[in-house]
């Protein structure tokens, strides 16, 4: 006892003290420090990074990728600027492999592994399934501008001065600029949901979630594809790009409330 | 830092009632707040103001509001009284038992208690 | 004043095992409250419940009234960082400090940079690479510093060294001395704790087998221990909840307290008596049950 030097603190807590400071601070719970839902997208949005950087990088090795190609071309002797030279670079897939196996990877790991943390800090479920959605929205409109400024440098650079069709190409709307913008922001976010569900399906049912889930989409797209295939002609001759755009918001929709049906209920364990 | 079953509040009200009468703090001197005992000996902030307690509501602690808490004055005297009132229940009373126990007769008894009080120096 | 914390019938089961059965018991505000248990005992499950982080079988949980599921007012008055927390991918302390403050109402920076600091919590370093002791110091952090009404902690000693143990106690004590709390700490480590709290809660093979007071422990049970031929006949018809024997020596944890005629028969046979420890209880507690499975 005597170690004990001067008391700093000289208020002793009482039994009252106790229950009226008790009170008084579940009284100041009534919201939490900041809406719930843009809690949860700034928590995603932590891994900055991983959100702003790694897809940037992607489209960088793409680009460069595309160059060396272009190059070989060349050197085999196709002229920049010729009809075949200009079809076979707008052509290049390159893009969608890339980025899409990387989106895919990051909607199922940020829902996958962020869910539990966002719980441990007082998330509510509805708020992490708005609070990612309004994520991948931002990923999806960062993109799109990211792509469009680049095709629109592109465009504005005639090609980057040698005739290189990177931006300038058929997935991204061949140089139609308002088209490029709604193709990556509606794809990304397509591509951001979906992977999503299969998150959110491994969080409800572990390992054999995702599986189940696959193999039902992968059912509903035979027998839907089964159904159509004697018509196949006659879609094909009268397909219109917008019915992409229509697939993708139906995909991002039913991805949301999939996410939403499988986490409402959704436990730690 | 406490063991055994008596209550820890009561164990801690005996630590500051020995420190008390050995001189650790004199009378009108301030004793550490409820909350630096609870955290010096780890004890629940509850039981430590309970033990504290037990030291104001007995007179020998006093507490100022808003500046702390106090040997009382004649706190000293206090404790001393009481323990008085206990010796022979808290050390007479076992001593004479252990002793017939071990077979002694009461003037063997009594010539212990001489010589150890000999022995002493007072 | 309503209670804190009532559990009415509180079931879980996974699959086919049960790890929560018919759990009923209040709890006040303003308490450090140990749930005690062994491993495995169902003290995880309880207090996922009680966070909203798992959801009942059967039953009800309510706290300050609501059920914690899905409810943020409510949630935003509790903090549980389970024993097997996850972080996401990557993720370091500093992220966890610069995102608590977003989802913890009564979250205090200044405190938390204290006790990383207390704990020599390395900053910038993935989560995932972190040492036991480093994952039990992050989640004590965040336990802390959320200053929630409702505090739970998960078995927060595993891995943590002497003096982090000791630094502990000392942030917890004063911390919740001066913002006053609702604390309930699981442990398997019993003795650590004991003198930290002012209420227990003893769990074995997920049923509550004690809810009480600290200061009434003593007269909940008490040990007697002698030859064992003695304690045999002297304990036979008590409620002995643990019986400790070698060959010629018995050890007898009984429910309730020795009485006037029990101390005379105690003597005469030469039985010595004692009291009970919580650690003692919590031994009792757990091999009562563990022989009624074994019978089972």
């Amino acid at each position: 006892m005597t170690v004990l030097g001067t008391p700093a603190q000289t208020r002793t807590p009482e039994a009252s003290d106790v229950t009226s400071n008790f009170n008084s601070s579940s009284s100041s719970t009534k919201g939490p420090a900041m809406n719930p839902v843009l809690a949860v997208t700034q928590l995603h949005l932590t891994r900055k990074r991983m959100t702003f950087g790694v897809p940037v990088l992607y489209v960088g090795v793409v680009a460069v990728l595309s160059i060396l190609i272009s190059l070989i071309a060349w050197r085999a002797g196709s002229q920049p600027g010729s009809t075949g030279w200009i079809v076979s670079s707008r052509s290049n897939p390159g893009l969608v492999w890339a980025l899409g196996g990387f989106l895919g990877y990051m909607g199922v790991s940020s829902t996958a592994t962020t869910f539990r943390f966002a719980i441990t800090l007082g998330a509510t479920r509805r708020a992490f399934t708005l609070g990612t959605l309004l994520w991948n929205l931002v990923i999806a409109s960062y993109l799109a501008v990211v792509l469009t400024v680049l095709a629109a440098l592109e465009l504005a650079t005639n090609h980057w001065f040698v005739g290189f069709y990177i931006f300038d190409i058929a997935i991204l709307g061949n140089g139609n600029l308002p088209a490029t913008f709604a193709i990556v922001l509606l794809g990304v976010l397509a591509m951001l949901t979906v992977a999503g569900v299969f998150g959110a399906a491994w969080i409800r049912f572990s390992n054999r979630g995702p599986i189940l889930l696959g193999i039902g989409i992968g059912l509903v797209i035979v027998v839907a594809v089964l159904i159509l295939v004697p018509q196949a002609a006659q879609i094909v001759a009268a397909f219109e790009p917008w019915w992409l755009a229509i697939a993708a918001g139906v995909a991002i929709i039913a991805a949301s409330l999939g996410s939403w049906r499988l986490l409402r209920r959704a436990i730690i364990r | 830092m406490f063991t055994g079953t008596t209550p820890l509040f009561q164990q801690l009200a005996t630590r500051l009632a020995d420190d008390i009468v050995s001189g650790t703090y004199p009378e009108e001197s301030a004793v550490p707040s409820a909350t630096d005992l609870a955290v010096f000996f780890d004890l629940n902030p509850a039981t430590a103001s309970k033990g504290v307690n037990l030291l104001v509501e007995q007179g020998a602690l006093y507490k100022k509001r808003g500046i702390g808490i106090f040997v009382a004055p004649g706190a000293r005297e206090l404790l001393l009284a009481q323990r008085r009132d206990r010796l022979r229940a808290d050390f007479v009373e076992p001593l004479v038992r252990e002793a017939r126990l071990l077979g002694l007769r009461p003037a063997e008894i009594e010539r212990l208690v001489r010589d150890t009080l000999a022995k002493e120096p007072s | 004043m309503t209670d804190h914390l009532v559990l009415d019938g509180v079931t879980r089961r996974f699959g086919s095992h049960t790890a929560l059965d018919d759990v009923s018991f209040t709890l006040a505000a303003g308490s450090i409250c140990g749930l005690l248990g062994r491993n495995g005992a169902g003290k995880t499950t309880l207090l996922s419940l009680i966070a909203g982080q798992d959801l009942p079988s059967a039953g009800t949980i309510h706290v300050n009234g609501h059920s914690p599921f899905e409810h943020a007012p409510t949630l935003a008055g509790i903090n549980l960082v389970r024993d097997n927390q996850r972080y996401p991918d990557d993720f370091t302390v500093g992220n966890v400090l610069s995102i608590a403050p977003r989802f913890l109402p009564h979250w205090d920076a200044d405190f938390a940079k204290r006790l990383v600091a207390g704990f020599r919590v390395p900053l910038n370093q993935s989560v995932k690479k972190f040492s036991r002791g480093q994952l039990s110091a992050v989640a004590i952090v965040l336990g802390l510093a959320s200053r929630a009404p409702l505090t739970l902690m998960d078995e927060p000693y595993l891995g943590l060294d002497v003096n982090a143990r000791r630094y502990f106690h000392e942030a917890l004590v004063r911390d919740v001395a001066e913002h006053p709390r609702t604390v309930i700490l699981s442990t398997h480590h019993v003795e650590e704790s004991e003198s930290l709290f002012d209420r227990v809660l003893i769990v074995d093979s997920g049923r509550i087998l004690l809810n009480a007071d600290i200061d009434e422990i003593p007269e909940i049970a008490f040990t007697v221990s002698g030859r064992d031929d003695a304690i045999r006949e002297l304990t036979a018809g008590l409620d002995v909840l643990r019986l400790h024997t070698v060959p010629g020596l018995a050890s007898a944890t009984i429910r309730g307290s020795a009485d006037d005629a029990f101390l005379v028969r105690a003597e005469a046979v030469g039985a010595r008596i004692q009291g009970v420890s919580v650690a003692d209880l919590v031994t009792a507690f757990g091999s009562e049950s563990a022989a009624e499975a074994v019978a089972a």
